[in-house]
């Protein structure tokens, strides 16, 4: 059985318990940094950040429900290709499943990094995280956040719910981390677990000298009831973007107010191009170009390949959305792009058996070629 | 003067294109010829080949220099610069010697003009005659003037005059008048009667009264001597054989001094048959016998007219000749005793697997429905009987095709999934030889995944049932009783025979025919025939399968490239250098289209004028031209016409059947000044084939041509040629046979070669062979062909060495060498891998333990050696597959078989009294080795059969074997007791683990090298520049092994005889600021062209090794990788032509 540690909470404050828990691993000489959410600023939305100072991790915060922007990426670079030192990143399920799709086309690596996973109870999307906040201190806000949620509640608080995204995520659990910080069904006055999943995880976790924990059970179960209510919800969800984008003419006007500002793109954690194909000369066409398309049609919505551009998004990246909602936290014209992606991903990630973020070992659907596969789809042209 | 080739390919199947091929791309000229009126051979009529079930015979186009040849399907059409195919031609006469012969080519004319016709297909329509069609294997008919292959390119009907009706109705329908009887020149055809006889001279005139021809006649030999001394328009001789003053074969011989080029043809009185047959053979061209009806005669007159006049000889000076006439198939009514037909060849249910195989085909009679041709009964059971004219001494044939069992466990497998598994279906076999490279398991999947019932047993004839509905078989089960069942239809496996007419070919060319009819080869030259210079390939020599026919092939080619190297036949040949063409990548884009508008079909469907209209609105349009016949000489003209006046920078024609028009486009680019790459031709004949919607071809037809004018609008400016330096020479690992000959056949080319051997001797496995089945030598020719490769100053041997590090590609490589002299560098063009392989060893059944057992190798040693005394022995048992095809190795080593035979007949030969048992599981004895297991047979030798799951259990008495067995007839156990135990142990190949790593290459999970492909690319890595041969790549025997080691280093020779190679136009390449450094592309790449380099943080293309698939650019998410020619934007703008409609 892999070791199980109790971080003691003390004052009912657990954010200070996780700091204290994270500077002791900062403490650890194998470790030269930590990646995790900071209010840097006072109010503002606690930001993800590269801590080398153990004194600094005071404003740390990675209980906070904010989620502006997904980690995985920001990893991605710190061990993309010859990273020398070992740092932690705490992160969320999504984030820890982005950054498994990232590795897996070659944007990252687990050598250097030890991940600390937090269960997540889902976080606000950016404009309402501010709604959320109004006047208080973050840090408490964080803790009355905590203190309501739980168990599959989905509280209204000062008027704004968590991210649509969040309320249908089934993977609330943090997996494929070295360490995984189990808040959910969590005594969060009392204390909180603290797992190794892999054997980097227990070596730094028994270097710590953190009391044993005995049992675990009330997170299993905590789990299960919060995945149960979050699956009703993401079936409804995606019973009502499907009705809602059928058809070509239907998906057009679900996309409507697309400006093409491909903030979607830029937000996307597994979106991994250097330069997205749609800002190169590829979509520079030629103004005869425009006017015969005009001419055909009679009118011509510019700019074009609005459409088009989602549905190579969706073809490229489909089997790898992890869900993490941030396309639609990106988008300055409230569409609701997470729904629509998750809903294509839904049929994708079937059709391959694929679920990303599962496991290293499962190569991206589209990177491998199988003579005999989707037989109904291609006899007919063999 | 002659026109020169490197070499006469003789039959355009699929070894004489490999051959053609493999010549072609080494840089010389080679002449294709078949005498069928189509390329493709046997596989023309094929759709689906093990193991795939598919075809893929395009995996043969070159893969260098992929330009000069046209990459389309292969079955359809072969293009290549260097091939000249010359249809319904045979070859007649040979005479020269190796790198000069001079041969006679007499072409058939198929009496169409193949410049004129526009394949309309009116001329069939109206043809009245129906005769079996040979494409569909009599399944279907076809007219006197028909298509001979559905799919060919270009596809020109051909007239076949032996079944003319004389109607002249074709002629009256052809809108071309590419029919030509040469009507208008029968008045000067002047035909010489000689004769005697008042009453044939009557006869004549009147009999040929409208026919038109100018009849002379004389009634001495003198004077008819005087007449073709004369009167030079003389273009036939009638010649009589009672004439007074000179005997009939004085005017013969008189006339064709005279007169070469004049036919005699003699007529003969009933009685004389024999001088007749006798004048032929002197040099006349038939005879007739009297007396003449002018009902048989006028039409046969007339046809040997149209011969003579359409008819042509082609003379050419070639250096080398390659035969690859193939085989010819069983015919199931040729039974000896010549009434009885035992297979009921006549009911509608009994098929031959031609035939099978064309009911299966969607070209085929019924689409590819599994019904009974003749009644379109639904088929619930199918029985393959094996053997059907093979295996049979009364039928003359002792020897086995070799490709039966595989193509009737294929048909098996294909009825299966024709009907979904619904049909039962049965293979009656005496020995399934599944003994090629993973036949065993496609064999065993056929059996247990897809329910393919085998039945051992030899059935004895197929009757009808008493209804005559379905058919009855009767058959011996192994436990020796009777069993009848009744199967809906019967597929009959027939043999291989030599090609038709196989003993008169012979005769001309002056070759040696085996016993069994095939032409007779070396021994470890299986490419090499009796006469110098003349190679046989395919199955000329064997009856063999696609794979092995490839490889024979691949020898041959050898071989005469060989010759034409050693005699230098093309010296002074300069070949035409590339043209360059003017850059127009900065002009906008100028279209002309030609649109040929006299296809009949097209004008009734279409609107051309509306069309045109739509076309000129298209964006870089500038000039639409319809065009009369653009197949034809003068439509073709028109075209240049037009181009010169519009000077346009991008051509587009849209006319029917657009492969035919490659060459042509070259050819119009060089006139015109314009990179044949920015024309195109695109098909508009096919959309009006079917009935349609009204509007619905002429919107396919505008969409198809418009698509093509965006892609031409796309085409890259072709950037001058890269040429990649190669270092010629070549690496060759493993000095055993395989090594060793391809050591030889590269340095006799002129090329190093460095040799490696890691052992201390060169020789391999085949050292340890005394004796041959055939009574060759094989001691003899292996210390012979090392004396020989230690010798040869072009090969460098490095013994007791290994090859460590080998990096590079194609044309230049840098490898590393330890050898006990220390670690060398060397840097060669390819590489060529002969690892070999060694006897496998098991301690099992007391081998090691008792003196008494020993393998096969070690028995033929003794025996040749002396230390066992046939004469003093008692009894000895042999058992074959001892460790094979059971749980951990499922494959046959080949050699085994032939091995046991090979001792068995030793031991006869030498004690005939001596008991011998053999248990085996099936006897692997493919080709003409089967004579020598009858022979084994005859002489006594006791073969038992046992099942995997009943093997004979060896236990020890005194040290004597006694061996436990399952009488399958007596169902109980026996036990023997013999002196000796001699046990096959089978192939294993070398230990190779430490160069997969060195040459980034594969092996298959037997251990074998893994092919490109197993059946077209048989000794080709997938990875260029690199090949495979010997034992390392599958089992074989040694002469095996050395077509397999030639057609290895012909592969190589066609990279190391290019002194640069030019870059491809189509290769992939990388925009590396758009690159994220995923290596998608490098795992998706199949032909491993792909690297990261870490440091410089690239994805590097090697593009000797791209191919240019495009499989890098699908998988790369934002086209940081990119295929040449196939940019996002132009194909966006051709998808998007396509989804216009017409403006």
């Amino acid at each position: 059985m892999a070791t199980t540690v109790k971080i003691q909470v003390e004052e009912n404050n657990p954010v200070l318990a996780l700091q204290g828990f994270l500077r002791g691993l900062l403490n650890n000489e194998s470790l030269s940094g930590i990646l995790v959410p900071v209010h840097l600023f006072g109010k503002g939305i606690p930001m993800p950040t590269l801590v080398t100072n153990p004194d600094q991790l005071s404003g740390a915060d990675p209980l906070a429900p904010a989620f502006p922007m997904n980690s995985a990426k920001l990893l991605s670079r710190l061990t993309r290709g010859q990273s020398t030192e070992r740092i932690a990143a705490v992160m969320r399920p999504c984030e820890i499943r982005a950054f498994v799709e990232l590795v897996k086309l070659n944007q990252g690596s687990f050598d250097k990094v030890i991940i600390v996973g937090v269960d997540c109870m889902g976080a606000y999307d950016n404009v309402s995280y501010k709604k959320f906040l109004g006047d208080s201190d973050p840090q408490e806000a964080t803790l009355n956040f905590h203190g309501q949620v739980g168990d599959g509640n989905n509280p209204s608080i000062n008027g704004v719910e968590i991210a649509s995204a969040c309320q249908c995520c089934e993977h609330p659990d943090a997996r494929k981390a070295d360490i995984i910080v189990g808040i959910a069904g969590a005594n969060l006055h009392e204390c909180i677990p603290a797992m190794a999943s892999s054997a980097r995880g227990e070596a730094l976790l028994s270097a710590l000298g953190l009391p044993d924990m005995e049992s675990t059970n009330g997170r299993e179960k905590a789990l299960e009831s919060l995945i149960e209510t979050r699956i009703v919800t993401r079936d409804a969800m995606l019973e009502r973007t499907k009705a809602a984008t059928g058809t070509l003419k239907d998906l057009s006007e679900y996309l409507s107010s697309c400006v093409n500002c491909y903030n979607c793109r830029v937000a996307c954690p597994v979106c991994y191009c250097k330069a997205c194909v749609f800002n190169t000369d590829v979509f520079e066409h030629k103004p005869w170009q425009y006017m015969e398309w005009a001419k055909h049609k009679g009118s011509l919505k510019m700019p074009t390949d609005t459409v088009f551009y989602h549905l190579t998004r969706m073809a490229h990246m489909s089997t790898a959305c992890v869900g993490c909602g941030q396309c639609s936290n990106a988008c300055p014209n409230d569409i609701p792009v997470m729904e629509l992606f998750r809903t294509v991903a839904e049929r994708t990630q079937e059709s391959f058996n694929y679920e990303p973020g599962r496991s290293l070992d499962e190569p991206p659907p589209l990177s491998v070629f199988k003579e005999d596969e989707f037989q109904e789809t291609v006899s007919h042209i063999a | 003067m002659r026109k020169q080739y490197g070499a006469l390919v003789v039959g355009a199947g699929i070894g004489g294109i490999r051959a053609a091929l493999d010549l072609a791309v080494t840089g010389h000229k080679v002449a294709l010829i078949d005498k069928r009126p189509n390329h493709g051979g046997i596989l023309s009529q094929l759709d689906y080949q093990f193991p795939s079930d598919h075809c893929g015979m395009c995996k043969m186009l070159p893969l260098m220099a992929r330009d000069s040849a046209s990459q389309y399907c292969l079955r359809k059409g072969l293009f290549h610069d260097n091939i000249d195919i010359m249809l319904s031609t045979e070859l007649t006469e040979i005479d020269g010697e190796p790198g000069k012969f001079l041969v006679s080519l007499s072409r058939k004319s198929t009496l169409i003009d193949p410049t004129k016709c526009v394949s309309c297909g009116k001329c069939s329509e109206v043809c009245p005659v129906k005769v079996p069609s040979e494409f569909d294997a009599g399944l279907s008919e076809r007219s006197a003037v028909y298509l001979p292959v559905p799919h060919a390119i270009p596809n020109h009907y051909v007239l076949d005059l032996d079944n003319c009706l004389r109607c002249w109705k074709c002629y009256e329908a052809c809108p071309t008048g590419a029919i030509d009887f040469k009507f208008d020149e029968r008045k000067d055809f002047h035909i010489l009667i000689v004769n005697s006889d008042a009453e044939v001279a009557d006869f004549m005139k009147e009999s040929l009264r409208e026919q038109n021809f100018t009849l002379h006649f004389s009634e001495t030999g003198h004077e008819a001597v005087e007449m073709l001394t004369s009167d030079n328009r003389i273009g036939l001789v009638l010649l009589g054989m009672n004439l007074e003053d000179m005997d009939a074969d004085r005017v013969l011989t008189r006339s064709l001094e005279l007169r070469a080029d004049v036919p005699v043809v003699v007529m003969a009185t009933a009685g004389q048959e024999e001088q007749g047959a006798d004048l032929v053979m002197q040099g006349a061209r038939e005879y007739l016998t009297k007396s003449l009806a002018s009902k048989t005669f006028v039409p046969w007159l007339d046809k040997l007219y149209m011969r003579i006049m359409s008819d042509s000889t082609e003379k050419l000076e070639v250096g080398a000749v390659i035969l690859a006439g193939g085989f010819e198939c069983y015919d199931p009514k040729m039974h000896p005793a010549g009434s009885e037909d035992v297979w009921s060849y006549d009911h509608p249910g009994v098929l031959t697997a031609v035939e099978f195989e064309r009911l299966m085909s969607g070209t085929g009679p019924t689409g590819g429905q599994l019904l009974r041709p003749g009644d379109n009964k639904p088929v619930k059971n199918i029985a393959w009987i094996q053997c059907v004219g093979s295996r049979d001494v009364r039928k003359g044939a002792d020897y086995c095709s070799g490709i039966c069992c595989m193509f009737s466990i294929k048909e098996s497998v294909l009825a299966k999934k024709a009907t979904n598994g619904a049909v039962e279906a049965t293979i009656f076999y005496m020995d399934m030889r599944t003994s090629g490279k993973d036949y065993q398991q496609y064999r065993d999947r056929a059996e247990n995944e897809k329910g393919v019932r085998f039945v051992r047993s030899r059935p004895h004839s197929i009757m009808p049932t008493d209804d005559g509905q379905a058919l009855k078989i009767e058959y011996m089960t192994e436990q020796g009783h009777l069993v009848t069942e009744v199967y809906d239809m019967v597929v009959l496996a027939v043999g291989a025979r030599p090609p038709s007419g196989m003993k008169q070919f012979a005769v001309t060319l002056g070759l040696d025919v085996n016993e069994w009819g095939f032409a007779e080869t070396k021994p470890y030259a299986p490419e090499r025939t009796s006469r110098v210079g003349v190679f046989a390939a395919g199955a000329f020599g064997e009856p063999k399968d696609i794979s092995e026919s490839v490889i024979q092939a691949g020898a041959a080619a050898q071989a005469a490239s060989r010759i034409i190297k050693v005699y230098n036949v093309l010296a002074g040949i300069e070949s035409e250098p590339e043209p360059e063409y003017p850059d127009v990548s900065r002009d906008p884009a100028r279209t002309f289209i030609a649109v040929c508008a006299s296809c009949p079909t097209l004008g009734q469907s279409i609107d051309m004028e509306a069309l045109s209209d739509h076309l000129a609105k298209v964006h870089s349009v500038h000039k639409v031209v319809p065009i009369g016949r653009a197949c034809t000489a003068e439509g073709w003209a028109e075209i240049g016409k037009g181009i010169d006046e519009f000077k346009p920078n991008r051509v587009l024609i849209g006319a029917c059947m657009p492969y035919a028009y490659i060459p042509r486009l070259k050819e119009l680019g060089r006139t015109i000044g314009l990179n044949p790459a920015l024309m195109d031709v695109v098909d508009i004949y096919t959309p009006t084939f079917k009935p349609q919607t009204e509007g619905k071809a002429e919107k396919e037809i505008y969409v198809s041509l418009s698509m093509a004018v965006a892609g031409l609008q796309g085409v890259d400016p072709v950037s001058a040629p890269v040429m990649v330096d190669i270092t010629r020479s070549a690496l060759v690992v493993g000095g055993g046979l395989a090594g060793m000959t391809a050591a030889m056949s590269i340095a006799d080319y002129g090329y190093g070669v460095c040799l490696v051997e890691s052992e201390e001797e060169l020789g391999g496995l085949a050292m340890r062979l005394h004796t041959q089945l055939d009574g060759s030598d094989p001691r003899k020719f292996m210390e012979e062909l090392i004396g020989q490769v230690q010798r040869h100053p072009n090969i460098k041997v490095l013994t007791d060495s290994r090859v460590v590090l080998s990096r590079g590609s194609a044309g230049h490589f840098r490898s590393a060498i330890a050898s006990p002299q220390g670690v060398f560098p060397l840097e060669h063009g390819v590489s060529i891998l002969a690892t070999g392989g060694h006897e496998a060893k098991v301690y099992e059944s007391g081998l090691c333990v008792h003196k008494s057992v020993m393998t096969h190798l070690a028995f033929e040693e003794q025996l040749a050696t002396g230390v066992i005394d046939a004469g003093a022995l008692s009894g000895v048992a042999m058992i074959q597959c001892w460790r094979s095809p059971g749980d951990d190795r499922k494959y046959c080593s080949r050699v085994c078989c032939p091995e046991m035979l090979k001792n068995v007949l030793t031991l006869k030969e030498r004690n005939p009294n001596l008991p011998i048992y053999v248990f085996y599981r099936d006897i692997m004895a493919q080709g003409f080795l089967e004579t020598y297991y009858t022979r084994a047979r005859k002489a006594g030798a006791i073969f038992i059969r046992y099942d995997t799951d009943n093997k004979p259990t060896v236990a020890f008495e005194d040290g004597k074997p006694v061996i436990t067995f399952f009488d399958h007839i007596l169902r109980s156990k026996v036990q023997i007791h013999t002196d000796l135990l001699s046990l096959s142990s089978g192939l294993e190949p070398n230990d190779v683990e430490d160069l997969l790593e060195v040459f980034d290459v594969e092996i298959n999970k037997n251990g074998f090298y893994k092919e490109a492909d197993f059946k077209w690319r048989p000794v080709d890595f997938l990875k260029q520049g690199i090949y495979m041969c010997g034992i390392a790549h599958a089992p074989r025997r040694m002469g095996e092994t050395v077509a397999s080691a030639k057609a290895a280093a012909q592969r190589a020779l066609r990279i190391l005889n290019a002194e640069k190679i030019p870059k491809e136009t189509v290769v992939a390449s990388v925009r590396h600021s758009l690159c994220s450094l995923c290596q998608a592309c490098v795992a998706a790449c199949p032909y491993g062209a792909r690297v990261v380099d870490m440091e410089a943080g690239k994805i590097l293309v090697d593009e000797m090794l791209c191919q240019g698939c495009g499989a890098c650019a699908a998988v790369c998410p934002n086209s940081a990788t990119v295929l040449k020619g196939f940019h996002d934007g132009p194909m966006m703008s051709v998808i998007d032509a396509a989804l216009e409609e017409p403006a």
